[in-house]
């Protein structure tokens, strides 16, 4: 059509007559200030530079290191939520989640509560040689794991193993130094009482707060001890809260603690709705998770081969986005637990294991795409990154 | 340094097509994605047991494989039909009220006709007279541009010459009293961001007839779907995909398009470069200043930014039935204003009167949710700017309050249901920001009034040689046009190529 018809649509003077009057006194665009992504970075930093203002013995495994922001103010969080440190260690630049232990309604510094691993790369790396004055860079604050108004109720049932403590301080210290209409139940189970993270704070604030209920629980007691034993079960549960309705329930701690509670809680016929899990990284032995491969050993190896650049040899037992870093191929994971999907890679071919509970989209399982933190190779890979 | 024919920036659907289209030509193509997943607004996100869609609600332009539509055919084109199950939706929406007001409404010309005949006997001509113009309108429209009359005129379209400049607002107090019955035959404004008062009646008339007459789909595995489907055809046929990877720079000289220097610092020469990205985004971050001519901001400048959305993403531990879940997609006047007051309420954080919709993809796709649960995107739109305005510190607690406000009117049309949440998000303007990069979180890109839309649109070209958009800024928004904007713009590419 070569005349422009619409020229000659009734109308159509008016509406040239807005269009030059609007770009007489319009927008400019060209003007830096309209950055989406700088004005977002509020909210929402790729990168949070922090330097460690204090460092505070917790027990004799776990330190927290008080975080503090040279540059700008730190983004806003929701009790429960974690950053990840990016960080080298040993030569290996790797990252790890943390669960912010300090309360949100504290603006000035952030809490990480970091405990030993046995053998752990980065754990030992801010335990033993991070000083303070020291610097690190994290993630803005991420994750799912927090108090929803929307549809969680108001008394908060806490069902803690070990480190997994960290996220449920954070939402303790705001209850209770926010004066917030919540009731909280908090059951802490650890192997024994010096390895409880916080148990005098908690205790104090059991003694000073009439809606803070702490019940720690100690699997191997010394002679005598008079407090709850054994493992969080249902029966305890039960007994301690009576009524179960109306409640919401939280677990954060390792692997066999969730196996454990999650059958515990079943059996109370608590509702799927009202049961809340904060994900806690790939299983420490992936051999013993279900329908691993019994003909796949911890020492075995596989070739993987990265599409347009090199081949490497990794182990069966580990991660691949852990194997990947170790020669220096960075994946930006954030939760390295299979939730937050920054590492998702292509497979072209053979076969990875998964462990139930990666948050994998389905049209990306149709097409191969895995999660590297919590995927194993089960033969030799050609992988896309 | 590494070479390519066409560097495109972003896949979201227009830069999706338009890779797998140039890639299907045999052309060297590197894709570039700031994201770790394809798809941009077409995508989806896990929590719990669900995966969540994020944005499409009805896909139009797919029509019956017995009388295909643009969008069928583009797919088949693409070689990627074969890959979609595209499920027919039964529904074109259901209204909840005001008040005690339903209305029910089915992709099919008579049945809607009479259900609005049935609720407004009185206004039983105006109806049949409305959809009439409706349908008629679009005839001549189709006639005119799409199968491009060579010598069109007045006399052969008058409802063309006639109706293509008034709003949706004035046709509507043209032909009926009730404001109930101009309410509730608007709604679909909300596909278009702008009210009844300011959009074109064009696009009113375009969406009744579209989505009747090709029906309303659904891509089953969501949205996502697709975009998956787009990257493995791109990917078979040798195209390269960056993820987490945008583009820090486009490299201009002599006027036009030399290089792209990708955010891993990467040095790409190419003479060619799509744009999926926001034009303002392109302009002003991508292109050195002197490179850019002073008219594009002139152009830009009477354009102003289409509102954002604010969304819940909801799954329930029961089945759309038994919550009494009925239509796939449910609008909720609680008034029926069709006024610029609709635009004063969107620029405002306050809940108490926004358009809301809601889409239920389990009753199209019984699968779509594990079994036992279902899953319902609840959205209002809402201007970003002032979202910009609430403090950091203060943004959680926004967030709840206008996603609680709008809970509390959802368990009112389904008492009850709120007793079934197992997983929630919220999106407000600044998620939509932060993951889509467009300023002030705005969805539909610029606003389509009437002198920004159709005849006035910009296009996908630049004064910058080389460079070309594909993505709802330039054209129509939606997930139809976009989709077809990569496909033209990468045409349009091919076509200069082979000229050469």
């Amino acid at each position: 059509m070569n005349k422009e018809i619409f020229k000659e649509f009734d109308g159509y003077s008016k509406v040239v007559e807005e269009r030059d009057y609007s770009r007489k006194y319009g927008l400019d665009y060209s003007a830096p200030k309209d950055s989406a992504d700088s004005f977002i970075q509020r909210l929402h930093p790729k990168r949070l530079n922090l330097r460690v203002s204090e460092i505070i013995p917790e027990t004799p495994m776990a330190k927290t290191l008080r975080l503090v922001s040279p540059d700008r103010c730190l983004p806003p969080f929701l009790a429960g939520q974690y950053v990840a440190l990016f960080l080298e260690v040993n030569g290996i630049r790797t990252s790890r989640p943390y669960s912010l232990s300090s309360p949100p309604n504290q603006t000035g510094y952030y809490d990480l509560t970091v405990r030993r691993v046995e053998g752990g790369l980065v754990s030992n790396y801010l335990l033993d040689d991070l000083k303070r004055g020291g610097f690190l860079q994290s993630s803005g604050p991420e994750g799912h794991f927090y108090f929803n108004p929307l549809f969680h109720d108001r008394t908060m049932v806490l069902l803690a193993g070990g480190s997994g403590i960290t996220p449920f301080m954070s939402m303790i210290r705001e209850v209770v130094e926010c004066g917030l209409d919540r009731e909280i139940f908090l059951f802490y189970g650890n192997r024994n009482l010096q390895e409880a993270i916080f148990h005098n704070t908690l205790q104090d604030l059991s003694g000073r707060f009439t809606n803070f209920y702490y019940v720690p629980v100690i699997e191997d007691p010394p002679e005598g001890y008079r407090g709850q034993t054994g493992l969080i079960s249902g029966t305890l549960i039960k007994n301690t809260l009576g009524r179960l309705a109306n409640k919401t329930f939280y677990l954060c701690g390792p692997q066999a603690m969730y196996d454990y509670c999650s059958s515990e809680l079943e059996g109370l016929e608590i509702p799927r709705r009202k049961i809340r899990k904060e994900v806690y990284g790939p299983p420490n032995d992936i051999t013993r998770a279900p329908n691993w491969p019994v003909e796949i050993s911890r020492e075995q190896r596989f070739q993987i081969t990265i599409k347009g650049r090199e081949s490497i040899e990794v182990k069966a037992v580990e991660p691949l986005a852990a194997s990947l870093e170790k020669r220096e191929i960075l994946l930006p994971t954030i939760c390295r637990s299979g939730e937050c999907s920054q590492c998702r890679v292509k497979i072209l071919s053979g076969k990875v294991y998964q462990p139930a509970g990666a948050l994998v989209r389905r049209s990306d399982r149709r097409f191969g795409y895995v999660h590297a933190c919590v995927s194993y190779p089960l033969e030799d890979l050609e992988i896309m990154v | 340094m590494e070479s390519y024919d066409v560097v495109v920036i972003g896949a979201g659907n227009g830069g999706l097509t338009a890779s797998a289209t140039l890639a299907q030509k045999g052309l060297k193509v590197l894709l570039l994605e700031r994201h770790n997943i394809p798809g941009g607004c077409a995508t989806s996100f896990c929590r719990g047991r669900f995966e969540f869609e994020v944005a499409l609600h009805q896909l139009s332009g797919v029509g019956t494989p017995e009388s295909p539509g643009p969008l069928r055919m583009m797919f088949s084109q693409l070689g990627i039909l074969e890959e979609l199950e595209l499920v027919e939706i039964k529904d074109l929406y259901h209204v909840i009220g005001p008040g005690d007001f339903r209305i029910d409404l089915k992709p099919d010309r008579e049945q809607v006709v009479a259900a609005f005949q049935e609720k407004f006997p009185d206004e039983k001509d105006g109806i049949e007279r409305f959809f009439n113009l409706s349908y008629q309108y679009a005839f001549q429209m189709l006639s005119a541009f799409y199968f491009k009359d060579p010598d069109p005129s007045r006399e052969k379209f008058p409802l063309l010459y006639q109706y293509s400049f008034k709003t949706a607002q004035e046709v509507l107090d043209d032909f009926f009293r009730d404001p109930l019955l101009k309410c509730a035959l608007s709604l679909y404004w909300g596909f278009l961001g702008l009210p009844p008062s300011r959009l074109s009646f064009a696009y009113l008339a375009l969406l009744f007839f579209t989505y009747i007459e090709l029906k309303p789909f659904h891509i089953k595995g969501g949205s996502q779907t697709l975009s998956n489907v787009l990257i493995q055809r791109f990917l078979s046929q040798g195209g390269t995909v960056r993820f987490g990877c945008g583009a820090e720079k486009i490299l201009v000289g002599q006027g036009r398009v030399s290089g792209v220097i990708t955010e891993s610092g990467d040095q790409i020469k190419t003479g060619y470069v799509i744009s999926n990205i926001s034009p303002v985004a392109t302009y002003t971050s991508l292109i050195d200043p002197e490179n850019v001519p002073e008219r594009v901001f002139q152009e830009m400048r009477g354009r102003s930014l289409s509102p954002s959305a604010f969304t819940l993403f909801i799954g329930f531990d029961r089945e759309a039935h038994e919550l009494g879940l009925t239509g796939s997609m449910t609008f909720f006047p609680n008034h029926t204003d069709i006024t610029d007051k609709n635009l004063v309420d969107m620029q405002r954080l306050e809940m108490a009167h926004p358009f809301m919709a809601m889409s239920c993809y389990d009753l199209a796709d019984p699968g779509f949710s594990p079994p036992g649960t279902c899953q319902a995107s609840v959205v209002t739109l809402k201007y970003g700017e002032p979202w910009m305005r609430v403090a950091p510190a203060q943004y959680h607690q926004e967030k709840f309050r206008c996603a609680e406000a709008m809970l509390q009117r959802l368990d009112a049309a389904f008492p009850g249901i709120r007793g079934h949440i197992e997983e929630i998000e919220v999106a407000t303007p600044l998620t939509h920001m932060r993951y889509l990069g467009h300023p002030n979180g705005a969805i539909y890109g610029f606003e389509q009034y009437t002198k920004d839309s159709m005849f006035f649109q910009p296009g996908r070209t630049s004064p910058v040689g080389g460079l070309s958009f594909a993505s709802g800024w330039m054209g129509d928004c939606g997930f139809q046009p976009t989709l077809q904007a990569g496909v033209s713009a990468a045409r349009a590419i091919i076509r200069e190529l082979e000229g050469k």
